[in-house]
């Protein structure tokens, strides 16, 4: 039984760094961005392809970094520069980056088996999965502590207040274009980066495994939202933590639901429900203290 | 410091619904000056100010400001010269951050906004001086969401905010417009103190006729798109507040 909630905890790990992605650009910028989708996909695709190619884990992690980061620039651009809504442009890139990753993948499936992997394969830990949580465990905290240095910084002060308030920022020499560009490729990276370490974990690459991808970081966000919201949390290092525990209570719910003997077939539809669910709380609870 | 040469400013041109904002209009504003411009909504105040900070381009003329022609310039590249303060308190500042990080930002107006961490100790010493030289008690507070203030607190944050960075000029479009008459006071008196103490240009409008006589050293009224008057400090200190009305009528 532990060892069932362990293995979600695994996977709440490598999509941790999406749902940080996603937290940066839903809540730091304000831009719902669904790329995520593709760029997840990319990032796996890449990974399988290089790794099958007898390519070191060394390259093939930059690689998907900087192609999901790629992604991002390009809805980017869309949005800001072509004044396309920030949904519409996400969809476009992700549409479009559907049919590159069938190219890239030559096939809908590549397995990765006896491949290299980021992941401790030996069980000097105790056992397999102790070595890939210790694996995952430091990916995310080296994200982490990245991404809370980022925001900390004038870059990263920058970058908030042009979510927060673009009229101002505009008017103190803010190139509010070029630092959502900048933000939405940083999420991406980080989505990608994501992609490379479902795709080792999970042992292999699958054109469909973005689909819906994005709901589950943005019911990571969700969840971190209500959590932030009941303890009143504040600094924004610790919000991104939150995002990191939202995601892992997210992965429990679901690992709980499919425990309780629920076809797997209907996932999507319990995640969709979920997230509704996290969402409208607040609102319902809101509409009655104010009867 | 600031010339304006000849600008105009037509909307919808040649259209049924032609709107002439500017009319060849042309000014000079000299380095320390405290420029007071009123008129009635509509008279082409708000086009100027518009116009001098980058929010929409002339249809004719130019701006310049210390030589340099910059009435081509996209708004955010013209924080070297031109500092803002919006009527609207919530326009000037980002609610959600907190006052030292709103303060961070304004002092990097005109500079690199970095990925080192800039809002460090002495940063944080520097703003509590700052903001403690207000009297509002906030110096204790500077972690606190700038949104959690009150208009009045916000707005007179925001004109320290304005010449955190070296500035030339220093817009204001009607910065008490929202708030009461203790908070408007503190924050008149304060755009004074800066415009003296540190010679900074000062361009404000406003529909108060006391703070239009009280404040500044020259008067500037506009009338449908043109300046109909244009007094110096001596003509506006005879000036009585019936006559200033009168204009207006």
């Amino acid at each position: 039984m532990i060892q069932f909630y362990l293995t979600a905890l695994q996977m709440a790990l490598c999509l941790a760094p999406m749902a940080m992605g996603i937290f940066i650009t839903m809540k730091v910028f304000n831009i719902p961005d669904i790329t995520t989708d593709g760029s997840y996909t990319l990032g796996a695709a890449i990974t399988a392809i290089m790794l099958t190619g007898g390519l070191p884990v060394s390259l093939a992690l930059p690689a998907c970094m900087l192609s999901g980061a790629l992604a991002g620039t390009c809805t980017g651009i869309i949005h800001t520069k072509l004044k396309i809504d920030a949904l519409l442009s996400g969809i476009l890139v992700m549409t479009a980056l559907y049919s590159i990753n069938l190219i890239i993948l030559g096939r809908s499936n590549i397995p990765l088996i006896n491949t290299a992997s980021i992941f401790i394969k030996s069980d000097w830990l105790g056992s397999e999965l102790n070595g890939q949580l210790l694996t995952a465990l430091t990916f995310v905290g080296i994200i982490l502590t990245l991404l809370i240095y980022l925001l900390r910084t004038d870059f990263g002060i920058a970058m908030r207040a042009s979510g927060n308030n673009p009229v101002m920022t505009k008017a103190l020499g803010v190139n509010n274009d070029s630092i959502r560009i900048t933000g939405l490729a940083v999420s991406n990276s980080l989505t990608g980066l994501s992609g490379f370490l479902v795709a080792q974990y999970q042992g292999f690459t699958d054109i469909n495994m973005g689909i819906g991808i994005v709901i589950t970081g943005l019911g990571s966000v969700l969840v971190a939202d209500a959590i932030k919201q009941w303890f009143n949390v504040k600094k924004i290092g610790r919000q991104i933590m939150l995002v990191v525990i939202g995601c892992a209570v997210f992965q429990a719910v679901l690992a709980f639901t499919l425990s309780i003997g629920i076809d797997p077939n209907l996932l999507k539809l319990i995640t969709a429900t979920f997230v509704l669910l996290i969402v409208a709380l607040p609102r319902l609870t809101a509409f009655t203290k104010h009867k | 410091m600031l010339i304006i040469n000849h600008i105009s400013k037509i909307y919808n041109a040649g259209s049924d619904d032609e709107v002439r904002a500017l009319q060849d209009v042309s000014v000079e504003v000299k380095k320390g000056e405290f420029l007071v411009v009123v008129g009635t909504n509509g008279s082409g105040k708000s086009t100027l100010l518009n116009l001098i900070l980058g929010t929409i381009l002339p249809t004719t003329g130019s701006v310049s400001i210390d030589g340099k022609t910059i009435s081509h310039l996209p708004e955010y590249r013209r924080s070297p010269w031109v500092s803002m303060v919006f009527q609207n308190p919530a326009n000037g500042t980002a609610p959600d951050l907190s006052i030292v990080e709103n303060f961070r930002l304004a002092a990097l107006r005109t500079g690199k906004k970095g990925l080192g961490i800039g809002n460090n100790k002495k940063f944080r010493q520097l703003v509590k001086e700052k903001v403690a030289a207000l009297g509002m008690g906030l110096e204790n507070k500077i972690d606190q969401s700038i949104g959690s203030l009150s208009g009045g607190q916000r707005q007179a944050l925001t004109l320290l905010m304005g010449v955190m960075d070296k500035t030339s000029l220093l817009l204001m479009d009607e910065p008490t417009a929202a708030l009461d008459p203790k908070s408007a006071k503190v924050v008149m008196e304060l755009a004074e103190q800066i415009n003296k103490e540190m010679g900074i240009t000062i361009i404000l409008i406003t529909h108060s006729m006391k703070d239009a006589l009280q404040y500044g050293d020259r008067l500037i009224m506009f009338d449908a798109g043109k300046i109909a008057k244009d007094l110096n400090k001596d003509a506006k200190q005879s000036l009585t507040i019936t006559e200033l009305l009168e204009w207006f009528a």
